[in-house]
């Protein structure tokens, strides 16, 4: 890692060069992690701070020697960009600034063509690249509209970005001419993977971040085509700490939350106040279940952030999951105020409905969400339990189907939809469902359990594969001990009852460790000092049925009975001895 | 979902159908004359009368044609007219620049439905073409602002294709390619009903074809019915040959359609949505029938287009499962079989039927169970389909869908019927059983029967008739292999006497095929229509014009005649489906009675009557019966010739049938010819294939162990022969293979026969004769006769009168209904007989011996049987020295000598035969 400092300038030219180009959310997050970079003590005042960013101009020709010097002294194997003389070069090409100038204005204007049209003439690489992205937006934006405008006979017809022809012609003759710069050939890898040339793509994008590596939307679109581990290494990526950025967000896509998590720790080590980090350590304990970890970094989040709708979708989920009323009503209510047109936001209140119990309402702004975004993932899941809640299975499964559909990893739409075919009573069909879900997230005990269960239903009644499932479940750490309990019962079920008493004891254990009473405890006694006593351990018989004595009911009665029974016994074993 | 996407529009403006706008203006224009302007006779304005109508009404493809495509269409129609046409039509459509242009345009300038009446067109707003007007009007109408602009675009694009497009000189030949997605099936006689319970329907008959397996001789013609008329009607050959390469090899045409896909992205239009659903039924019904010699990658790859195009269109997903469930892709089709049914809860494509009561919150899934269960069958996991088939009953008696509840029924006996009694207890005891009153206890086929009748009393019920016929005809195939014993009264009171029941088989085939007539009034369905105007357009390519217009050729015209008038025919494609193997069903049980003729001739009724409208399984399962026939009545070498076609037919479609019989053919052939190595690797081969992914076929794996036996007996290793027989004999009688065994015990007795223990052969063989006189057996039983009198004879000739006696009371069907083989030892037994009988004289009646000799030895000679040909000659030289005809016994002599050395020296035979291999 190269140390604050480089990371600070590097960043701060990285700003100024991404919001140049109109590349507003790569250098939204640039900026973010710049301010999560710990303040020097010697300019900590934020007056200093706000000068130092705001002249960062006028004092160029300094800085380009001072970072000269650091980058390559920051660490040997990190990279010192032949082809990049230094951040400057991509500041100013001053013959064509006025035109530049004016596009810039028209392309903040979110005027597009305009921007594109005056930059018709222009051969400065940064005039180059704002033309193209400027036609690229205005093709996306024309395919938005057109996607409402043109619903085809049978459903919605195939809305195309109709610039990508002429711009992918354009920045490969770029490309093969080699003057082409980093941001040219992100919006060429954009073109590309927008094409379906998924493997150019892969590689003009590994160029663009060789290069230039502070993109963080090259980053991410690179990130959103490596799809498996071994697409992932076999990237050739210079190292750079921004690398380390995209491994933790690919490790996390690509479900490795544990390597995410350390990789996410480790750069917390310099981005220490990093808002943006700090999401997403808190994205990887939501997968691991680690919810009281997650509730307080977004309670902490939003003390720092306090206006912050990116990730508050999950809050909201921790907050539906612990039942805290007031809390996500709060949350609700303060993200609708900052943005109510956010899909992030529309589920937060249909969590909110969710958890008051008002379904229909929550399935209302669920549809809201998809109609912001309708490839948002977890609002179809969400609709879909809201369908389950309401008994509308169809409907369910479709909205499980089409979020499946979205993304085939999506775990928890697989089990939605295992789920709803069992809520109609079509456990041998709801078990395909299962299984592809429990493929996906091996290590959760809830799927495993829930394919247990529908092994075990009265239709099926798949005893030994339900219990096969059940060990999977206690291997992975079934928190709601529901697997021990039911293994015991099943092996007892198939008269197998030194297994049966082997998860008794197992489930004793547990019980008694985590200081839980219940029926389960009183059944568990029973049987172990029943099946004690017939494999004539009098002694740890004796022991279960005292401690059987400390419950009323009949169970008292039972283990008075059978201590009688033992002492007898035992008795005879004495006096006969065999 | 109801939820979230919104129910298709199903009439979109589109340039083609500007297009044909324009040219409605043109064959209705206002003026009053008869003919209006620019065309020169009557017939001439009808013909583009008919071609309008087609194209409003054509499904080919999903598609709408381009510009160009449109242009080659009408010039095959308007003749001169067309450079008139094409140019007013490019001209009219290019003119169109602004959105105002398009308010400006004649038919669609109008803003209320009424424009009919006034000077723009003259038409009927109720004719077919009036109403595509007023829909495209309407369309027009509620059109806003961007869809008139897109519209702009588009006829833009339209217009420039064809300009830019190619030089005039290929576009026919481009026409060509671009049309054939899938030019090889001709939809004739299909039903293009959008029922979901229709596909499944086809899948049980599809598989149920599957049965009728056993053992069977047929005589085919030497001429395929197919292969001639296709030659005989291509006008083009290349085109034609195009086609039937296309239908045997498959991705042969994915070439073209990529190079269509490749292009086609830009102004490409879906036809209607009803349209497009009527393609789809047709691709489904075709894929049915081709089985794994549809093209997979092509049509996956239409279909994936498809699916961007109209992404709420979930019957793609069924097309794709299907596709590849024919192509055996499990994890494919278990994919798209999920999708679709989760997508569609199973209510998708069953508009046209009004939904069972109560059941409409809930959707249809008990649809889905069935097809996976079906899904199962078919890729030969009966364990996993009878689980999901009984979760498919429980689901939709808890839903009451009585009509999938017959289904369902149907589906199980179908299993049962083909998984075979293999294993019973793995199966039937695993789960709880659905079928409610039915315990364990009963054997798989008892529980058959059970269901059997349970399902068509359903099915008569709710007045499925399709189902109805099927369960029929499952019955009747259930009736000829099973053996019955009174079912209701068991214990050991009960009588114990097995019988068949020829009648009551015949019965149920007779109520199968009655319904035929049923569909005969049935109206024909839309999609009918537009698979026949699709025929029509497509016929247009054809350089000779079609016979509307028959001014031009007389005798070319009588092809198109015919074809036109084979293709719309109201009978629905499942029903001629069923028809047919209610014939094949009639070919086995005949063959099985012992009637060799009727056999045939159901068989050949089969390949030429409906060879087209069945699966090619189906057609293989008649082929095979033709060249088992011929290869026992004929010969061998016709049966290879005709092999040799029908493996060329069938290539890789359905591949074990053919290869069954081929191997089958092939093991008598070696045995006949004393080839005794290569029948045992025959044999062995064909034990192989008994253990196929359907479970171990135990019909396949008995056969394959009586073959074992038999060339066991050939190699006159007897002790050996005898203990294969008596362990299959334990075996048939543990599976209640009765009909089986009557064969088994038939082939103890000439093992012990052969090895010279006539005494121990005789009571096999009367064994044999009782079996097969309660399960009416008949030529199994006279060639038993025929054994017992070999057996009486060998005991001396005392015995020889008695012997004579027996096989004369078995003469007529030995010689009426035998093949070669059984007729030539017909003959010898009967010179022998006489030969042994003392109060014969040879001298007195030399013919009486001579003439069956004759026959025997010419027979056997067809048949290349030496073992026994030499025996033949090894008599008639006897008789002829008897009888001091030196001549004549020299020759015989010469001809045994012949035979004896080929029967000793197999190995030097031509080897023809078997390179087939």
């Amino acid at each position: 890692m190269s140390s604050k400092e480089t990371c600070r300038t590097e960043l701060r030219a990285a700003v100024r060069h991404l919001s140049d180009r109109g590349l507003y959310s790569a250098s939204k997050w640039a900026a973010e992690q710049l301010m999560g970079i710990e303040q020097d003590p010697s300019k900590h005042t934020p007056s200093h701070t706000r000068f130092q960013r705001g002249s960062s101009s006028i004092r160029r020709p300094h800085r380009r020697a001072a970072e000269s010097s650091a980058t390559p002294s920051g660490g040997v194997s990190y990279v010192s960009t032949p082809s990049m003389v230094g951040p400057e070069e991509y500041d100013y090409d001053p013959i064509d600034t006025d035109f530049y100038l004016l596009a810039k204005s028209y392309f903040d204007c979110r005027e597009y063509r305009r921007a594109a049209h005056v930059l018709r003439d222009q051969t400065g690489k940064k005039a180059v690249f704002l033309r193209c992205y400027a036609l690229y937006l205005a093709g996306e934006k024309r395919k938005e509209e057109e996607m409402i405008e043109l619903e085809g006979p049978l459903g919605k017809s195939d809305a195309l970005n109709r610039e990508l022809v002429s711009l992918e012609r354009e920045l490969s003759t770029l490309r093969k001419n080699g003057t082409i710069d980093p941001f040219g050939l992100y919006i060429y890898g954009l073109v590309l993977k927008e094409k379906g040339n998924e493997n150019l793509a892969r590689s003009v994008l590994v160029e663009s971040v060789n290069i230039y590596p502070w993109n963080w939307s090259a980053w991410s679109e690179l990130q959103a085509l490596c799809t498996t581990i071994e697409a992932l290494n076999s990237l050739n990526i210079n190292n750079h700490w921004m690398k380390d950025f995209f491994l933790a967000s690919a490790y996390q896509e690509l479900r490795m939350h544990n390597e995410s998590l350390a990789k996410y720790e480790y750069l917390q080590g310099t981005f220490t106040f990093s808002n943006y980090i700090q999401a997403q350590i808190a994205k990887a304990q939501y997968n691991l279940r680690e919810f009281e970890q997650v509730e307080v970094i977004f309670e902490e989040l939003l003390r720092n952030d306090p206006y912050r709708i990116e990730d508050m979708d999950m809050y909201s989920n921790v907050l539906y999951a612990k039942e805290c009323f007031s809390a996500l009503s709060y949350l609700a209510h303060r993200v609708f105020l900052t943005d109510k047109y956010r899909p992030e936001s529309c589920c937060i209140v249909g969590n909110y409905y969710s958890l008051k119990g008002q379904h229909e309402k929550s399935v209302m702004y669920f549809r809201r969400a998809l109609k912001l975004n309708k490839n948002y993932l977890s609002a179809w899941t969400l609709m879909g339990h809201e369908y389950v809640e309401m008994k509308n299975t169809s409907a369910a499964v479709d909205a499980y189907r089409r979020a499946v559909d979205i993304n085939p990893c999506d775990y928890r739409a697989w089990y939605g939809l295992g789920q709803a075919y069992e809520m109609m009573g079509m456990p041998f069909y709801a078990l395909h469902y299962f299984k592809k879900s429990v493929f996906l997230q091996p290590n959760d005990s809830r799927l495993w359990i829930a394919m247990a269960q529908c092994f075990e239903t009265e239709q099926l009644h798949m005893l030994e594969e339900a219990i096969k499932c059940y060990k999977r479940a206690v291997n992975c750490n079934d928190r709601e001990a529901i697997a021990l309990h039911q293994l015991a019962k099943l092996h007892c079920e198939l008269g197998q009852t030194e297994e049966a008493a082997f998860y008794y004891k197992k489930d004793l254990e547990r019980m008694e460790a985590e200081e839980r009473e219940g029926p389960n405890m009183v059944e568990a006694l029973m049987f172990l000092a029943q099946h004690c006593k017939t494999q004539k351990k009098f002694d740890e018989a004796e022991v279960y049925c005292t401690r059987l004595l400390d419950y009323t009911g009949p169970e008292k009665e039972t283990a008075k009975s059978l201590l009688r029974g033992i002492r007898y016994a035992r008795d005879v074993v004495e006096h006969f001895p065999p | 979902m109801a939820a979230i996407s919104k129910p298709p529009a199903s009439f979109a403006i589109t340039p083609h159908k500007l297009s044909i706008c324009v040219l409605v203006q043109v064959y209705a224009p206002p003026s009053q004359i008869s003919i209006p302007f620019p065309f020169s006779s009557v017939s001439h304005h009808n013909r583009l009368g008919v071609f309008l109508l087609s194209l409003t009404k054509a499904c080919d493809g999903i598609f709408e044609p381009t510009l160009d495509e449109l242009i080659a269409q009408l010039r095959e129609v308007a003749g001169l007219l067309n450079h008139w046409l094409s140019d007013h039509l490019t001209r009219r459509l290019s003119s169109l620049a602004s959105p105002d242009d398009l308010f400006n345009f004649g038919i669609l300038g109008g803003s209320d439905a009424n424009v009919m009446d006034d000077d723009q067109i003259m038409l009927d707003p109720n004719s077919i073409i009036g109403m595509f007007i007023r829909r495209c009007l309407l369309a027009f109408n509620q059109m806003s602002f961007e869809g008139i602009c897109h519209l702009l675009t588009n006829i833009g694009t339209y217009c420039k294709e064809s300009i830019s497009g190619y030089p005039p000189y290929e576009l026919s030949h481009l026409d060509d390619s671009t049309n054939d997605p899938n030019p090889s099936f001709e939809f004739e006689n299909m039903e293009m009903d959008n029922f979901v319970y229709e596909n499944v329907s086809e899948d049980f008959e599809e598989s149920k074809m599957g049965i009728g397996r056993s053992p069977s001789q047929g005589h085919a013609p030497k001429d395929f019915p197919e292969l001639v008329e296709d030659t005989s009607i291509s006008p083009r050959p290349t085109l034609e040959h195009n086609d039937m390469n296309a239908e045997v090899y498959p991705g042969a045409l994915s070439s073209s359609d990529m190079s269509k896909d490749m292009g086609a992205l830009g102004g490409t239009f879906l036809y209607t949505s009803w349209q497009v659903q009527g393609y789809l039924s047709e691709q489904a019904v075709a894929i049915e029938k081709h089985g794994s010699s549809f093209p997979l990658n092509a049509f996956e790859s239409i279909l994936k287009k498809l699916q961007q195009l109209a992404p709420e269109l979930h019957r793609v997903h069924y097309l794709r499962y299907l596709n590849s469930l024919y192509h055996d892709d499990y994890p494919g089709a278990l994919e798209n079989l999920h999708r679709y049914f989760d997508y569609s809860a199973g209510t998708e494509g069953v508009e046209c039927v009004s939904p069972p009561s109560g059941c409409s919150s809930f959707g249809r899934y008990e649809i889905a169970l069935l097809c996976l269960g079906m899904m199962h069958f078919h890729l030969g996991h009966p364990k996993q389909a009878l689980e999901v088939l009984t979760e498919a009953v429980r689901v939709s008696q808890q839903y009451s869908d009585d009509t999938c509840l017959a289904y369902t029924l149907a589906a199980i006996s179908n299993l049962l019927a083909e998984i075979g009694v293999s294993k019973t207890s793995g199966i039937i005891g695993s789960s709880c059983w659905p079928v409610a009153g039915i315990g364990t206890s009963l054997s798989v086929q008892q529980q058959l029967f059970v269901l059997l009748r349970r399902s068509l009393k359903r099915a008569e019920s709710l007045k499925l008739k399709r189902l109805v016929a099927s369960i029929h005809l499952e019955i009747a195939k259930y009736d000829i292999m099973h053996v019955q014993r009174p079912l209701l009264s068991f214990g050991p009171k009960a009588s114990m006497k097995l019988r068949t029941h020829p009648a009551s088989v015949y019965k149920e085939l007779w109520s199968s095929s009655h319904l035929i007539n049923e569909f005969g009034e049935e109206s024909s369905l839309m999609t009918t229509d537009g698979a026949f105007c699709t025929a029509w357009l497509r016929s247009l390519k054809k350089p000779t014009a079609s016979l509307i217009f028959a001014q031009e050729n007389d005798t070319e015209s009588c092809s198109d005649a015919f074809e036109f008038i084979a293709q719309p025919s109201s009978i629905p494609g499942s029903v001629l489906q069923l028809l047919g193997s209610s014939y094949l069903v009639r070919a086995s049980s005949w063959e099985m009675y012992g009637s060799a003729p009727l056999a045939r001739i159901n068989a050949l009724v089969f390949a030429t009557c409906f060879a087209d409208s069945s699966s090619l399984s189906d057609a293989a399962l008649a082929y095979s019966k033709l060249i088992q026939h011929l290869a026992v009545y004929k010969g061998y070498k016709d049966a290879f010739a005709a092999m040799r076609i029908a493996e060329k037919k069938f290539m890789c479609v359905s591949r074990s049938r053919i290869l069954l019989v081929k191997l089958q053919v092939l093991h008598e052939c070696a045995l006949h010819r004393g080839h005794l190595k290569l029948a045992q690797q025959f044999c062995d081969e064909l034990g192989v294939l008994a253990s196929c992914v359907s479970g171990v076929d135990m019909e396949l794996k008995t056969e394959a162990s009586l073959r074992h036996a038999r060339t066991l007996l050939s190699a006159n290793q007897y002790s050996q022969a005898a203990a294969v027989a008596h362990s299959l004999f334990c075996t048939c009688y543990k599976f209640n293979l009765q009909v089986k065994n009557a064969t088994v015990l038939l082939l103890l007795a000439e093992i012990y026969k052969r090895s010279g223990n006539a005494v121990l052969g005789i009571p096999y063989a009367l064994a044999c004769i009782s079996f097969c006189q309660s399960f009416n057996l008949d030529l199994l039983k006279a060639s038993a006769t025929l054994t017992l009198a070999e057996l009486w004879l060998s005991l001396g000739s005392n015995h020889a009168k008695k012997a004579l006696a027996l096989l004369h009371s078995s003469f007529p069907v030995l010689l009426g209904h035998g093949g070669l083989e059984l007729r030539s030892r017909a003959f010898i037994t009967e010179a022998k007989c006489y030969l042994a009988d003392p109060s014969f004289s040879v001298s007195d009646s030399p013919e009486m011996v001579l003439e069956p000799l004759r026959q025997a030895s010419e027979e056997l000679q067809l048949l290349e049987y030496n073992e026994l040909a030499a025996e033949a000659f090894y008599l008639m030289a006897i008789v002829y020295n008897k009888l001091g005809q030196l001549d004549e016994r020299e020759e015989a002599a010469s001809s045994f000598r012949k035979h004896i050395t080929a029967f000793e020296n197999p190995e030097d035979m031509d080897d023809s035969v078997y390179g087939m291999l």
